[in-house]
């Protein structure tokens, strides 16, 4: 049987390609989150600073920012590969796929994570930062201290849903040569020609790894009490 | 005796809608001044500019020396003296009780955890909260998150304490507890601005009334002569719907 063959012959470069998987979508989201932070934080702020230059970089800032998502998020992430891979090998930057997979994941998921954290901090209530500020904290102290982790907390579901979304789309990565899951299905199927039989093995595994996420993800909300949130502050 | 405030020409309007029309006030150490009126009166607006959670437009307003208008002060320095609790609370909702009291003493005014939770402790058995230090916030109710709050604005040890409304958000059953808090505060001699509703427990703490109408201070006195001889008709109106 054709299964068992492909099994037999395959299985330690599935569990590999399996490795590169969940390290792809897991550094990526990781990565992604930390670019979000930064980037939502800037895309949230609406006070108008003092200074003409001040002013003129917040603005400025906010317009790159906003380009950035939305070139990322209106291309897809296998032409981006594509790009990124062979742009920065022009000009002298040898990496290799698996780090030109790893720069692409973290950007792409930063642009979704980007607009995901602001709408975090815009869900915190007002008086979070007034609180904060009346206890003379300033602006960091207040966002990193009192609003990002309340904003993150709202927004774990998403979080944890772009996690699960990466596991899947790194299988476009196979363009660049990356031996993740679905260029390890590939490869077998091409050895046996037997594309139906490689491509339903890959869906398993793949079902296999968002399903369990998905679990683990819930178990760790639930942890978080992120529902208790939503508890809002009145009797 | 000098004031700890001083407010001089303070003009504060949101958009074309004027809040407060020229304010001229002096707060003294060790008074406690209970601000009533109608609401929309700027009762709020005014107390929130001492601390300036609102900018304001024109004039001054002086904090034990330090003009905060200014952009040479350093507002946040200022903040960690002036205490404010407020009509919703406000509390870090992913923090428990004890360290909502302590992370602005150890952030800000850079106590050691030790001490920080020592003063935290202290003032949370003060508010009556002593068995609660490690409850989780939001399974509070609503007088003792009030209660929380006072604690933790307490334990910056702030020379002045804000008070907005602080129990227009609660049920009635929960008033009593956080206006016996704040009377033992008073008791202590801390020195405190209060906006109410409460008029009877205005005249019970404060040593100082202001009636506040349409953007400006109708009224200013002692209680006594407040609540039984105002000057002015629209305060006796006023009044007259809380006897």
């Amino acid at each position: 049987m054709v299964y068992i063959r492909i099994l037999e012959n395959f299985w330690e470069a599935f569990l590999l390609g399996i490795g590169y998987t969940l390290l792809l979508s897991l550094v990526g989201t990781v990565v992604g989150l930390v670019i979000a932070l930064v980037l939502g934080v800037v895309r949230s702020i609406k006070t108008t600073p003092q200074t003409k230059l001040s002013r003129f970089l917040l603005k400025g800032g906010q317009a790159l920012i906003q380009l950035y998502v939305t070139v990322i998020r209106g291309t897809p992430m296998m032409v981006q590969a594509m790009i990124f891979y062979y742009v920065f090998r022009r000009i002298g930057l040898l990496w290799t796929p698996l780090e030109a997979g790893l720069f692409t994941v973290s950007v792409n998921t930063g642009a979704y994570l980007t607009e995901v954290v602001k709408n975090g901090i815009e869900s915190v209530p007002k008086g979070q930062e007034e609180a904060a500020k009346s206890l003379g904290m300033n602006r960091f102290k207040a966002m990193s201290l009192v609003i990002l982790p309340q904003a993150i907390k709202t927004q774990m579901a998403s979080i944890g849903n772009e996690f699960i979304i990466n596991i899947k789309d790194t299988s476009v990565l196979n363009v660049i040569m990356i031996s993740e899951l679905y260029y390890v299905a590939e490869d077998a199927a091409m050895r046996y020609s037997s594309f139906l039989e490689a491509m339903l093995i890959a869906a398993v595994i793949y079902l296999f790894l968002t399903y369990t996420t998905s679990k683990v993800l819930k178990i760790f909300e639930n942890k978080l009490g992120v529902k208790a949130l939503e508890i809002v502050s009145s009797n | 005796m000098n004031p700890i405030i001083t407010i001089r020409n303070l003009k504060k309007s949101f958009g074309d809608h004027i809040i407060l029309k020229d304010i001229n006030l002096d707060f003294y150490e060790g008074e406690v001044v209970c601000i009533i009126g109608s609401s929309g009166t700027g009762k709020s607006t005014l107390l929130r500019c001492l601390n300036g959670l609102e900018a304001i437009d024109e004039g001054e307003i002086v904090f034990d020396g330090s003009d905060i208008t200014s952009h040479k002060t350093d507002l946040n320095l200022v903040r960690t003296k002036i205490g404010m609790v407020f009509q919703e609370f406000n509390l870090f909702y992913n923090m428990n009780v004890v360290k909502n009291c302590t992370i602005g003493q150890t952030k800000v005014l850079h106590r050691s955890p030790e001490e920080a939770s020592k003063i935290a402790i202290q003032n949370l058995e003060e508010v009556g909260l002593r068995n609660f230090i490690h409850a989780d916030v939001n399974k509070l109710s609503g007088g003792q998150k009030q209660r929380v709050a006072i604690a933790r604005s307490l334990s910056m040890n702030p020379k002045v304490m804000l008070f907005d409304e602080p129990t227009s958000a609660l049920d009635p059953e929960m008033v009593g507890e956080v206006l016996e808090t704040m009377k033992l505060l008073a008791k202590k001699g801390m020195t405190m601005i209060i906006v109410t509703h409460e008029m009877s427990f205005a005249r019970e703490i404060a040593n100082r009334i202001l009636f506040m109408d349409n953007g400006i201070i109708l009224e200013d006195g002692s209680p006594e002569q407040i609540f039984e001889n105002p000057i002015h008709e629209r305060t006796r109106e006023f009044l007259k719907r809380f006897r």
